[in-house]
């Protein structure tokens, strides 16, 4: 009987779905959904909504959905404004009771009624793509009992439901839905119709999962952030553990089958996960925090027990069963344990899903146990190791000790490479491949030891599916070694046979020597023939004119001094050498030339997926505030770009590894305001001149602009979240003449030392105004404006901001949340009241303020009193 | 499963049958033996005495066998559990070493049978699971071939192999035994036994002064045990207590016949690329060296204390060079060349040079973890820590970051600090091609180069009169190329002596010349302070001038002098690609003309010499041409010089005028562009070092011998070892 069942295609499982629905005696009528009362009478704001209200019809009518008409953004965003105020939480909850009401009266039907069809709709279930755990692994333990055991709340009966809405097949998902809508109020409906509306998006979602206190919405709010696209999601997923951490039960168990759903699908998101439980887990008293759920889910997904749902359904005694069936124990009423495991592991036979299990079961010791265990293990490991090198550079005294140790760690580091680890800061699949260790340096840092790797890497479709790429030997790569094999390359046919020695007998050996044809692989690649090719040609200019024309050639030796001091001349912003600031030389380094570098000395540059990477590891430091800043950053640059306000910033990505390690994505082609001043010992506008070219010309210009979008940009930044401790060491200058601010140690309600140092808004010296061509310049009336018309579009916005950091704050030590009002000054700083007119006003007094500031002038000669920093 | 069931009892049953049948041998043995126990008491009472008194001892059952065994008939016709029983006894080395000799021609091929049996039993008694009997078997095949050689000096290999094993056998027999060698070397067996066996190749590999006349190597080469070196270099373990022999036999058995035929040692290890084998071949290497730094420093720190050091400093160099060199640790030549032929046959080894690892304090560390370990010859102790492999490093901010590359450059200027002694001029010679072939080495110049690792390299300087003993020990950290210009610049300056090792200076110039056609090449501009090695090449033609009768009489110093020119022709006309600042241009051209004296009396000589008929005139002539753009500089800007000192009435200029006024001259000057300044000789052994490596391997093959000994294991430790196994 299983193996017909599988074989079912999804149109058949939409037909056996909504058959079975419609014969449950359920009364889903396909008018009651129609007649969605009330929502014209609402106002315009309905309107947006309506299109996915009628597609819910289509399922039943077999009418074609009309994917159409997305509004306007502009409509869509005030929409969402009015909806949050119209939805009573009351309401919903009354709907979700109603929905309960209404399965636990027919399930006793349903159950002896259609046992058979009803297996047959979970087994299609249980094919959809999004298949929910909970659901899944249920239907084969208990084929029979599958819907009795979904009395513990609503949470079970939606998850089901919102399986089939999630799954492609748009079908079987709308007629589920009526379900929900059913007994609907007037008032009901708008949260509903706002929940399946397209303007629902994850924000919205994560909003209405923290305010909510309905268990019913949030479990539906669990299960509808199954349709959202991953990237989205990810993007909350602090907030997500967060909640799921520190809030109460029901929000936890809405969002727990999500995310073990996505634990097992993912290698990186279980890490990922881990890593932020146990981040945001630190915080908690150590006797509660043992038994916190958060540490529980932490346990889990590192004991690795949240394997791919294939490999999940061989026979899996000895192990305590999987998450799903833990989920369905604590709602239900079932059976003990025991008989659920054995009926478990009879329905697997049984049924016999997929070819996993097939394969498994006529080999069952090679898949339970050979590979899995090593799921997570390599990336924790690499993880571990760095963090170790971290601990270990920050007992050393000097920089240049720690330099010395960290290349000579990260050579032994490479012995295990390639190996299936990655980095999460990364945007694409990958597997590192090799740290060039010789370019790492150590970060400035009085005394943790944050330090800044480059990785090499090779692109791949999946790095937990892709083969992990062969070792090649260090000295394997010759790219300047091509060059000597290469005939005529500038020696002579005569010469070389007067040059080399008759080669002894084992040269002529071919094996032994096959090595070299690797080097001469090297050649055929575009890229480096094209660097070798400029090599011979100077071979060539070098030896050959001397060689062949018998005339003696002449030179000028003021031509070989001219020479000399120009070639150096033409590299004048590289910096010095600085053993007390290794960093400076390796950051100023135009990054595509460190790349190029890089690529060309390594055994691995040939390929065509080779990438470089850099990372910065700190051990020792607190990330979580930084991660939220990051995601601040992030979502205003969204806002600015949605509301096309052209303010530059450059949110750089954090990785919270545990409460006091983590890994931060540097910005590449930048370097600190403090290295450009100590290196160039030219002021700000000088060292622009210099870099960019005169006043007037093209490049200044762009440099000149690049730097009052950003410094506007940062300018609110900083206001906004109250960002401290801006010296020169942390703000950064990139290639282009963009500001970047790093280093979020205190925002919000905290400040270094409480010394109340820098009461001004942000940071604005007379040297960055110099920059923007002095205070009467346009530019600057340029700066101001756009600083205007990023703090509207930001106000527009303020609930997404806030909600970000609100929902960090629950539970959370963190400095930044000192105090009670850390979110009620935040809001205040939107200045929801003013106008625009007010606004303006307000901005002009912030940068006078700033510029007048002399406390800002004063923390810079503090610091540099403190850190040596300029 | 099913079938490992079935076969695991069997296989119980049949080691037990087998133990039963041992035992019962060992019951017979007893009551034979019984009568035997009276007078090994004896024998063990009077042994103390043995070494004072001339009287004769009694004879021990093992003496009493082998005496059977030269006797003409076969033994174990009147015994036939003979064999079994010989190899439970212990070894008597000297009895049957001496007995070996004694026998000439004739009575050799009357016994030959017996010594053949002998040879076969050994061989098949290293299959034996009583490891005693291993052992015995282990020590007595040493004994023979020791015996066997050291008795037929004269005789050809061929004859050895006949009387060791019989022509018709000899192929099988050395098949048998290298294999079992080599599952002995690969097994999990005891760590003493795999110790012998590398003792024993040690053995066989230099019984003969000459490595390559050693015909019993032939089937060493044929049944390689490469692979079981290489599994010992590869494990952390048994590398610590074996690394060092293993090394060395590695480095002896690449360089049997190298010259002649296809040594398959040779081809293996050049394609040798797995890193942890290679590193820890790298480990081996840097903890002998190492170790030889330690001792030294530790010789050197006593020789200063106390008033001697206040002192040698008048005395002078001599007395405190001999006093050194009385003291000094014996130069460890067979694993400077196993680095040596790991350097030069494997391009993967280069990396090993650069392995970065925290150095490694012997004294700490000295403590010997395995006591049954015998101590190991050739005067290092194997080490007993190894870093390498340990995953994490340890924790000691005092601890400097070290590598094999830093550790040999420290080793190179010891050992290059005094070459009077055969041993150290030998090493300083080896240490110097091995720079060679690192100059070579595209790789290696890459990381020699590399801004990024900076490094400080305390190198040791001769105490001269001169100068004072630079206690500097905060030179600054730079890359580490850095370090070895120093040292070339180092030995260029402090080898100026009647005795010229011309082809020490010869390798020592060509080594910055690789070095700086790569940094031309690669437009590399280095921080060097390119004047200390303008200076000491200056020098060095100084000393060719004042010496110029005594030093022709055995040297081209022509072709030297234009090495040296030519080195300054690669400053002079391609300085723009490499200096690294304009002013750097500035000073070569001040030095040169600061030292045109040297110049001018070089032009003298060298126009001399050309145009006079003689074996030196083409070399000379050559010098000459060289010196075209030298010349045209002094003759450029010294009147320049002089008439600016003449304007601004300045008797004496400052450095900072006249690089003023080269400064301001250089457009009225042209050069010449020479040929091929950028282009040098590859290294190779053939022919030129040919010589060189034969005398070295010849020493070093009588230095392993004298100092392999067997006896060191003895049998009171091995019975404790074995005790618990058999």
């Amino acid at each position: 009987m299983g193996d017909t069942e599988l074989e079912l295609s999804p149109a058949h499982q939409q037909e056996a779905l909504q058959k079975s629905l419609s014969t449950s005696s359920l009364s889903l009528s396909t008018s009651s959904s129609l007649s969605l009362p009330s929502s014209p009478s609402s106002g315009p704001s309905a309107l947006p909504a309506s299109p996915s209200i009628s597609t819910s019809t289509s399922g039943d009518g077999g009418l074609p959905l009309t994917s159409s008409s997305s509004p306007s953004l502009d409509v869509i965003t005030e929409g969402v404004g009015e909806l949050s105020v119209v939805i009573d939480p009351e309401v919903a909850k009354l709907a979700c009771q109603e929905v309960l009401q209404k399965v636990k009266l027919q399930k006793g039907e349903l159950e002896v009624a259609l046992p058979k069809e009803l297996i047959e709709v979970t087994l299609a279930v249980t094919k959809t793509p999004t298949l929910a755990n909970g659901v899944a692994t249920h239907v084969r333990d208990e084929p029979v009992d599958l819907v009795p055991v979904k009395v513990g709340g609503c949470s079970g009966e939606e998850e089901e439901l919102e399986q089939a809405s999630a799954s492609p097949s748009s079908g079987s998902g709308k007629s589920t839905r009526r379900r929900l809508k059913q007994p609907n109020s007037s008032k009901q409906s708008w949260l509903l119709r706002l929940f399946e509306s397209k303007l629902f998006d994850v924000s919205m979602a994560i909003s209405y999962l923290y305010n909510s206190k309905e268990p019913g919405v949030q479990a539906y709010i669990g299960n509808r952030l199954f349709s959202f696209a991953y990237e989205d999601v990810d993007f909350y997923l602090p907030q997500l553990l967060n909640m799921y951490i520190n809030m109460d039960e029901d929000v936890g168990d809405a969002i727990k089958p999500y995310v073990v759903h996505r634990c097992r699908q993912s290698i990186s998101f279980s890490l990922q996960c881990a890593w932020l439980l146990g981040a945001y887990s630190s915080d908690m008293h150590i006797s509660t925090q043992r038994h916190s759920r958060g540490t529980k889910l932490r346990k889990l997904i590192l004991s690795d027990e949240l394997k791919p749902a294939g490999s999940r359904l061989r026979p899996p005694v000895p192990y305590p069963p999987p998450m799903a069936t833990v989920l369905h124990h604590e709602h239900s009423l079932s059976p003990s344990k025991r008989t659920h495991q054995r009926s478990k592991s009879d329905a697997t036979v049984s049924i016999s899903l997929s070819s996993n299990l097939k394969r498994t079961a006529s080999n069952p010791k090679v898949e339970a146990n050979q590979d899995e265990p090593v799921r997570l293990t390599p990336q924790r490991e690499f993880i571990k190791s760095l963090m170790g090198i971290g601990k270990r550079l920050a007992t050393l005294p000097t920089k240049e000790q720690k330099t010395q140790r960290l290349i000579s760690e990260l050579s032994l580091l490479n012995h295990k490479l390639p190996a299936r680890v990655w980095l999460p800061t990364a945007a694409f699949d990958h597997h590192v491949v090799r740290v060039p260790h010789t370019q790492a340096v150590v970060l400035n840092s009085k005394d943790k030891a944050p330090y800044l790797i480059y990785v090499e890497v090779l692109e791949c479709e999946n790095f937990e599916t892709s083969n992990v790429p062969v070792r090649i030997p260090e000295t394997r790569i010759r790219s300047t070694r091509s060059v000597e094999n290469l005939p005529d390359c500038g020696i002579t046919a005569e010469q070389r046979a007067t040059s080399f020695y008759p080669v002894p007998n084992y040269d002529n050996d071919d094996e032994a020597w096959s090595v070299d044809d690797i080097g001469e692989l090297q050649v055929e690649l575009p890229e480096i023939h094209t660097n070798s090719c400029d090599n011979i040609s100077q071979f060539s200019v070098d030896s050959i004119t001397s060689q062949e024309s018998k005339e003696p050639i002449f030179i000028a030796a003021g031509d070989i001094r001219r020479r000399l001091s120009e070639q150096l001349a033409h590299t004048p912003t590289t910096f010095r050498r600085d053993p007390e600031d290794p960093s400076a030389v390796a950051l100023k380094e135009p990054w595509q030339e460190k790349v190029r570098r890089i690529r060309e000395g390594s055994p691995y540059g040939h390929f065509p997926n080779w990438r470089l990477l850099s990372v910065i590891v700190k051990c020792g430091d607190d990330l979580r505030q930084e991660l939220l800043a990051y995601q601040v950053l992030k979502q205003l640059q969204c806002i600015w770009e949605q509301e096309r306000v052209p303010l530059w910033i450059k949110p750089y990505k954090i990785l919270v590894i545990s409460s006091d390690s983590g890994m931060i994505e540097p910005v590449v082609n930048a370097v600190s305001i403090h290295q450009v001043k100590k290196q160039s010992q030219l002021s700000l506008l000088d060292y622009f001149l210099q870099e960019h070219g005169n006043y007037t010309t093209e490049a200044f210009l762009t440099a000149q602009r690049n730097f009052v979008q950003s410094c506007a940009g940062y300018c609110l930044i900083c206001y906004l979240l109250q960002v401290k401790d801006r010296h020169n060491g942390n703000i950064l200058l990139d290639s282009e003449g963009h500001i970047i601010h790093i280093d979020f140690g205190f925002i919000l309600s905290s400040s270094p030392r409480n010394l109340g140092f820098e009461t001004s808004a942000f940071k604005l010296t007379s040297e960055f105004v110099d920059v923007m061509g002095g205070l009467d310049g346009d530019m600057f009336n340029y700066y101001k404006m756009l600083m205007l018309q990023g703090l509207i579009a930001a106000r527009k916005h303020m609930e997404k901001v806030v909600q970000i950091v609100e929902i960090m704050q629950q539970g959370s030590q963190l400095p930044c949340f000192h105090g009670s009002s850390t979110i009620r000054y935040l809001k205040e700083r939107f200045h929801m009241s003013l106008t625009e007119e007010q606004l303006q006003v307000l901005v002009e007094q912030m940068v006078d303020g700033s510029m007048r500031s002399i406390t800002t002038k004063l923390y810079d000669g503090f610091q540099y009193l403190t850190n040596g920093i300029m | 499963m099913q079938q490992r069931g079935c076969v695991l009892p069997l296989s119980e049953e049949e080691e037990e049958e087998e133990e039963e049948d041992e035992e019962e041998e060992e019951e017979e043995e007893e009551g034979e033996k019984k009568t035997a126990m009276a007078q090994v008491e004896k024998k063990v009472g009077l042994l103390g005495l043995r070494t004072s008194s001339s009287k004769k001892p009694l004879k021990e059952k093992v003496v009493l066998m082998y005496d059977d065994i030269f006797a003409r008939d076969d033994p174990a016709i009147s015994n036939p559990r003979f064999w079994d029983e010989l190899f439970l006894m212990k070894v008597n080395l000297e009895y049957l070493e001496a007995k070996l000799e004694s026998l000439d021609g004739d009575e050799v091929l009357k016994i030959k049978n017996n010594i053949n049996s002998l040879f076969h039993h050994c061989i098949q008694a290293l299959g034996e699971e009583h490891q005693i009997k291993v052992v015995n078997a282990l020590q007595t095949l040493c004994a023979l071939f020791r015996g066997v050689h050291r008795k037929n000096k004269s005789a050809t290999g061929f004859d050895i192999i006949n009387m060791l094993m019989g022509f018709d056998k000899a192929e099988l027999r050395m098949k048998d035994l290298m294999e079992r060698l080599d599952s002995l070397l690969c097994g999990d067996g005891s760590e003493s036994l795999k110790s012998l066996c590398l003792k024993l190749l040690l053995c066989l590999v230099t019984v003969t002064d000459n490595i390559s006349q050693n015909t019993i190597l032939e089937y060493v080469m044929i049944n390689s045990i490469f692979e079981a070196i290489l599994q010992i270099l590869s494990d952390v373990s048994s590398r610590s207590q074996h690394g060092y022999d293993a090394v060395v036999l590695l480095a002896l058995l690449v360089n049997y016949r190298k010259y002649e035929s296809v040594n398959p040692y040779i081809v293996k290890l050049s394609i040798v690329d797995d890193e942890p084998t290679l590193d820890g071949m790298g480990m081996v290497v840097h903890q002998a060296l190492t170790e030889y730094n330690r001792q030294y420093k530790d010789k050197e720190e006593e020789n200063q204390g106390g008033f001697l050091s206040a002192l040698s400093s008048m005395v002078g160099s001599m007395f405190v060079a001999d006093a050194d060199e009385k003291l000094s640790v014996q130069t460890n030549e067979a694993i400077l060349l196993a680095l040596y032929e790991a350097v030069h046959l494997n391009r993967n080894f280069i990396t090993v040079l650069a392995q970065s690892h925290p150095e490694i304090d012997m004294a700490a560390t000295s403590i010997d973890p395995v006591p049954t370990t015998p101590t190991t010859p050739l005067g290092t102790t194997p080490p007993s820590l190894d870093l390498m492999n340990s995953a994490e490093l340890p924790l000691d901010p005092n601890l400097q970051t070290s590598n094999l590359l830093i550790t040999f450059l420290k080793y190179s200027s010891i050992v290059m600090q005094d070459t009077k002694d055969e041993h150290r001029l030998n090493s300083a010679r080896l240490c110097l091609i091995i720079l060679t072939c690192i100059a070579e080495d595209q790789y290696a110049d890459a990381f020699l180069h590399d801004d990024n690792m900076n490094f400080r390299v305390n190198l040791h300087r001769m105490p001269m009169r001169h100068r004072k003993k630079t206690a500097d020990k905060n030179s600054p950290s730079r890359p580490l190329v850095c370090a070895v210009l120093d040292l070339m610049v180092e030995f260029i300056v402090t080898h100026m002596m009647k005795d010229f090792p011309m082809d020490l200076y010869m390798h020592c110039v060509q080594i910055i010349h690789k070095l700086i056609c790569y940094q031309k090449k690669c437009r590399v501009r280095l921080h060097y302070t390119w004047r200390e090695l303008w200076s000491a090449l200056i020098n060095l033609l100084k000393f060719f001038l004042s010496n110029e009768t005594t030093l022709l009489v055995k040297h081209n110093i022509f072709h030297m002098a234009l090495q040296v020119i030519n080195l300054f022709n690669m400053f002079i006309t391609y300085g723009d690609t490499f200096l690294p600042t304009p002013n750097s241009y500035d000073e070569l051209y001040y030095e040169i003309v600061r030292m045109h004296q040297v110049f001018d009396n070089l032009y003298c000589m060298v126009l001399r010499v050309s145009t006079n008929a003689g074996q030196w005139k083409e070399p000379a002539s050559k010098v000459t041409h060289a010196l075209i753009n030298i010349r045209a500089i002094i003759n450029h800007f010294s009147p320049k010089i002089e008439s600016y000192a003449a304007v601004n009435h300045i008797s004496q200029l400052s450095e900072d005028q006249v690089l003023e006024v080269v400064r301001s001259n250089y457009d009225t000057l042209t050069l010449k562009l020479q040929d091929g300044l950028d282009q040098f000789e590859r290294y190779s052994e053939q022919p030129k070092e040919t010589a060189f490596f034969k005398e070295l391997v010849r020493s070093i093959s009588l230095n392993v011998r004298r100092n392999v000994s067997l006896n060191t294991l003895s049998q009171d430790v091995l019975l404790k070892e074995f005790s618990s196994i058999s």
